[in-house]
């Protein structure tokens, strides 16, 4: 099941333009920087990113960027209060007539995972929690994969890290229900891909003032442990085998914008990767696999059950401002 | 002392290479510093790695700019001028290339030191079945060069350095049998005792302005000026007879280094292209081929 | 201009509003919070044009604070003592943004143990950061720091942050005659802020805060801040002799008083300056030739002023309200280290440390550092750090001791 389209059919709609040049020191096959650079894409010039330390703080070592669009890094906790910063600046200066509407930019953060669901939750927490009108892009690689690939609270059950001590204990934060539970105008969960999806997505949100909060899975090849171009295929297997949701949620309220018809088993997913290696070999670890399918399957299995939220109608653009 | 520095991509095990020089010097009940570059090992990417030792303390620290000896793990990173991987030759008693015996490589790159080439690849290829992870034969070859390391303390360092990095026995095995091949076959280099390098200017610095002294950049996208294209290993190449300008190799490609065409078409630039190959896997009619580029993968 | 009674957090924040700061970003803190309170008056009322907002810790805070700075817009925020610590590292980061802000702090005795009384070791915890500091003596020369500091932190051969330190509770919540200077007399001194470095706008891409992987570079840059810092005083004198044209108050780097002829200098920081003046006077009234260098602008560090003043002084004492625990008083090492720079010896120097986390400075105390300085000589050698303690307040810990269940333990060394 996919949910119709509204603004672009296909891929070939795509906006032709990029703001991400090539030349950037990431690794090959970084999934995250392809999310970054569809994004980018839709969301189109008139930017400026808000980084929090990460993989993503490689993009723009002196002397060379390789954004089109403006750039601060910040710390490691701190990207959302920079977000705040920047975008109340820029608030002051439109509405005294200092800056020209020509002149006015999007406010991107652009952090990973140990910053999103670690150190990082506190500032984006208030930054939600005050409708700051701004887009967080978080790339998902499931872990700090920056230092060479350690346990974050992102880290799925049963992945091995090399800060990993009790891999069957470990659980995933479920960080879409904390950002839903500050119920942002926007939040979003995407793939790099499903570009339709994705673009789909951001084109929806941008109507949309406040919060815009999008969490995509980033295929990591040099952390994940998978030649990287397979990249592409494992990020579809996660969608495919129900791991990685693609959904939505305006104003709190929940829909799942793809549903596999049939779903593969989670095996399909895990297996191509190291991290998950110890599952498979010498042994199939059966009983750790059926728990984790289990755990899938239960998800899916409470579609539409989600726990409603109060519902409050999202600001547009056309709102009077508080 | 003899101060070797290894030049690989990420993935070649030139980091592991110089701690199996380290480790066996220090067998050897030699004095010991190794060390790899750090923050830039991205697979493909150029790396380096050195190792130092010597009978009396070693008073020096950090990269070595004046090498003894110069082992580069892939004839493609001679020609990769960012990777520098012939800084400081003139004090080298000798490069060692990993490419077949008798390559004819001094006068392509104007390799100045006496040049020695031995085919670790194909030996490694045959051997293990796979021709990346090299670190066992360029180990080999940087002891033997030295004349100073033992074949005995070679292979014990060999078997310590893979056991840390978590090898199976059946591997170790193997690289163990590459390191003892690769050792038997080369010769020893004679080293000059190398000329301190006490030279150059010392400056004063002044007060220069915000502009210039704040490290922000003004030249948005000029990350185009850095050739990531070095870092391939596998090349993508579009058959044009097969392409339906579906757009998704674009699409999916994370460097952007895939463009359109105003035909449609989609043109592939080599220059930052970083070989990761997603291009050739997301093509619905596997219309893009791959080509080997770097010969040691 | 009017006077009244403000206490030191209304003139930080007056010190605000005639800057005409347009953003606060704010977090409460014992003993600051009162600055951010009629801040977010002013702006609920419309005194104060453009945002205040409340963040959710000093890191964010100051984070949002430079942000806003390097976005083009003049910036004010305040915190104190744990505040400054959690903020620490942003400290450094928007220093190196080079962004101008000013940055007020209340200082606090950091914890453990939690404490709310005055010292500095909050504020000289920031002293690497690449913020320039000024320390206030009065809730005037608060006001008129905040003031001073825009203009120096908007220098175009500074552009960078710079801190205003006050005395939590001597200064903060102690009213004092304070005069405001009129509005427009501000605007006179302080023109609207205008950047000398590219800000965020979709017409001009820049990349601020960019990662720098080579030791030669980060090398430069890091120097640049450095140099830059020490433009601040030159930035300070200009700033200072329209300030004093404008208003009649006078400021340096250093304050001298009565160290003409002096044979004895106390060097001290902050409110506490206060009580060793009024010492200065019974002890001047007495025939002895003391006076006091009060450090000023504590970044830079105007080591060569110092010095100069300090030349010819038989003996120099350093009270510090901190303590650098295993090296002993911070601002005697500074002190020193200027003196030994600019081969000025005073056969007499000597490191006392009082007041710690709002222990008063009694004048028994003081009268002890006279003693101990005008009876020391030149060949007694090496001399450690003395903290200033007296007798009711020895019994007063062995009565708290007592009363916390803790029994005498015989302990040596």
């Amino acid at each position: 099941m996919r949910v119709a389209r509204e603004h672009f059919k296909s891929p070939k709609g795509l906006p032709v333009e990029e703001y991400l040049t090539p030349g950037s020191p990431l690794c090959a096959g970084c999934g995250g920087l392809t999310t970054l650079r569809l994004m980018h894409k839709v969301l189109g010039e008139n930017v400026v990113i808000v980084n929090a330390a990460g993989c993503m703080t490689l993009l723009a070592t002196f002397p060379f960027t390789p954004l089109k669009s403006s750039w601060l890094y910040t710390t490691m906790a701190s990207a959302s209060a920079g977000a705040q910063g920047v975008r109340d600046a820029l608030d002051i200066l439109r509405d005294s007539g200092r800056l020209p509407p020509q002149e006015d930019l999007q406010v991107l953060v652009l952090a990973g995972d140990g910053s999103t669901y670690d150190m990082g939750l506190s500032s984006t927490s208030s930054a939600i929690h005050r409708g700051l009108d701004f887009w967080y892009l978080c790339y998902d690689n499931e872990a700090y994969g920056n230092t060479g690939f350690q346990l974050s609270s992102a880290s799925p059950e049963a992945s091995h890290t090399s800060t990993s001590i009790d891999l069957i204990h470990q659980r995933k934060k479920d960080l879409f229900e904390i950002w839903r539970a500050h119920h942002p105008a926007y939040l979003a969960s995407v793939s790099a891909h499903d570009a339709v999806d994705l673009a789909e997505k951001v084109e929806r949100a941008r109507s949309l003032r406040g919060p815009k909060l999008f969490l995509s899975l980033a295929v990591c090849p040099t952390g994940w442990g998978f030649d990287p171009e397979w990249g592409d295929e494992l990020a579809h297997l996660a969608v495919e085998t129900g791991v990685w949701p693609l959904k939505e949620a305006v104003a709190g309220v929940v829909r799942h914008t793809y549903i596999p018809n049939r779903f593969r088993p989670i095996a399909d997913y895990l297996e191509p990767q190291r991290r998950f290696r110890h599952l498979f070999q010498p042994h199939r670890n059966e009983a750790v696999l059926a728990q984790m399918q289990a755990e899938v399957d239960a998800y899916w299995a409470g579609l539409g059950t989600e726990s409603t939220l109060t519902p409050r109608a999202p600001e547009t653009e056309h709102a009077p401002r508080v | 002392m003899i101060r070797i520095r290894f030049h690989g991509r990420g993935g070649h095990g030139v980091k592991t290479a110089g701690r199996i020089v380290g480790t066996a010097a220090f067998l050897a009940s030699l004095q010991v510093q190794d060390s790899p570059v750090y923050g830039a090992e991205r697979r493909g990417a150029p790396v380096a790695a050195f190792t130092r030792f010597d009978s009396a303390p070693i008073l020096e620290r950090g990269v070595i700019d004046s090498p003894d000896l110069i082992v580069i793990a892939d004839e493609t990173l001679l020609a990769d001028a960012g990777a520098a991987v012939l800084a400081g030759q003139t004090s080298a008693a000798a490069v060692f290339v990993n490419a077949p015996a008798g390559a004819r490589l001094n006068e392509k790159y104007q390799i100045l030191p006496p040049l020695v080439t031995w085919d670790i690849t194909a030996r490694t290829q045959a051997v293990l079945g796979t021709a990346s992870a090299l670190s066992a034969g360029l180990a080999a070859a940087a002891a033997k060069l030295t004349g100073l390391i033992s074949a005995e303390h070679l292979l014990a360092a060999v078997r310590e350095e893979l056991r840390q990095l978590r090898a199976t026995a059946d591997v170790v095995d193997k690289n163990v049998t590459i390191a003892a091949e690769v050792f038997d076959q080369l010769s020893t280099v004679r080293f000059a005792p190398a000329a301190s390098g006490i030279a150059g200017e010392v400056l004063t610095v002044g007060y220069e302005g915000v502009n210039l002294g704040t490290a922000s950049i003004l030249a948005p996208g000029n990350a185009q000026q850095r050739n990531t294209g070095t870092w391939r290993v596998e090349r993508p190449e579009i058959d044009y007879d097969v392409c339906t300008r579906c757009g998704l190799c674009q699409l999916g490609c994370p460097d952007g280094a895939i463009k359109i065409e105003k035909n449609g078409f989609p043109v592939i630039d080599y220059d930052h292209c970083k070989g990761c190959m997603i291009c050739a896997q997301v093509c619905p009619l596997h219309g893009i081929a791959r080509t080997k580029e770097v010969r040691s993968w | 201009m009017v006077r009244q009674l403000l206490t030191g957090n209304a003139a930080a924040a007056w010190g605000a509003r005639l800057a005409r700061a347009e953003y606060v970003p704010a977090f409460p803190i014992t003993p600051q919070t009162e600055i951010i309170e009629t801040l977010a008056d002013w702006f609920a009322d419309g005194s104060m044009p453009g945002k205040f907002v409340t963040l959710d810790s000093e890191h964010s805070m100051l984070t949002a604070a430079g942000a806003a700075a390097a976005t083009g817009v003049r910036t004010f925020a305040a915190t104190s003592s744990q505040g400054l610590v959690y903020a620490l590292e942003v400290l450094y980061s928007v220093a190196g943004w080079r962004v101008p802000l000013v940055l007020v702090n209340v200082s606090r005795g950091l914890s453990a143990p939690i404490t709310l009384g005055p010292d500095h070791n909050d504020v000289l915890a920031a002293r690497d950061t690449g913020f320039v500091q000024l320390h206030a003596e009065t809730c005037q020369e608060v006001l008129d720091s905040v003031l001073l500091a825009y203009r120096i932190a908007e220098d175009a051969r500074v552009s960078l942050p710079v801190l205003v330190n006050l005395d939590g509770f001597f200064l903060s919540f102690t009213r004092e005659p304070v005069e405001i200077p009129e509005a427009d007399r501000a605007r006179e001194f302080l023109g609207d802020f205008t950047p000398v470095q590219p800000v965020f706008r979709a017409s001009r891409p820049v990349a601020q805060g960019v990662a720098v992987l080579e030791g030669g570079l980060y090398s430069y840059f890091r120097y640049q801040m450095h140099r830059a810092v020490q433009n601040a005083v030159a930035a300070h004198t200009a700033a200072a002799t329209d300030f004093e044209r404008l208003f009649g108050r006078r400021y340096g780097t250093i304050e001298s008083y009565r160290l003409d002829g002096a044979d004895v200098a106390l060097v001290m920081a902050g409110s506490f300056t206060t009580k060793a003046k009024a010492a200065v006077e019974r002890w001047r009234s007495q025939g002895r030739r003391v006076g006091v260098l009060r450090l000023r602008m504590v970044r830079p560090f105007p080591a060569a002023e110092i010095a100069a003043t300090l030349a010819g002084c038989r003996a120099v004492g350093v009270i510090d309200q901190n303590l650098s625990p295993g090296l002993g008083g911070i601002f005697f090492h500074e002190v020193a280290g200027a003196l030994a720079a600019h081969q000025v010896q005073p056969p007499v120097l000597r490191s006392f440390i009082g007041g710690l986390g709002g222990k008063d400075i009694s004048q028994a105390e003081f009268d002890h550092v006279l003693e101990t300085l005008e009876s020391a000589h030149a060949h007694d050698g090496p001399h450690e750090a003395e903290l200033l303690f007296t007798r009711t307040e020895w019994d007063q810990v062995r009565n708290r001791l007592a009363l916390a269940g803790k029994t005498w333990e015989r302990s040596a060394t």
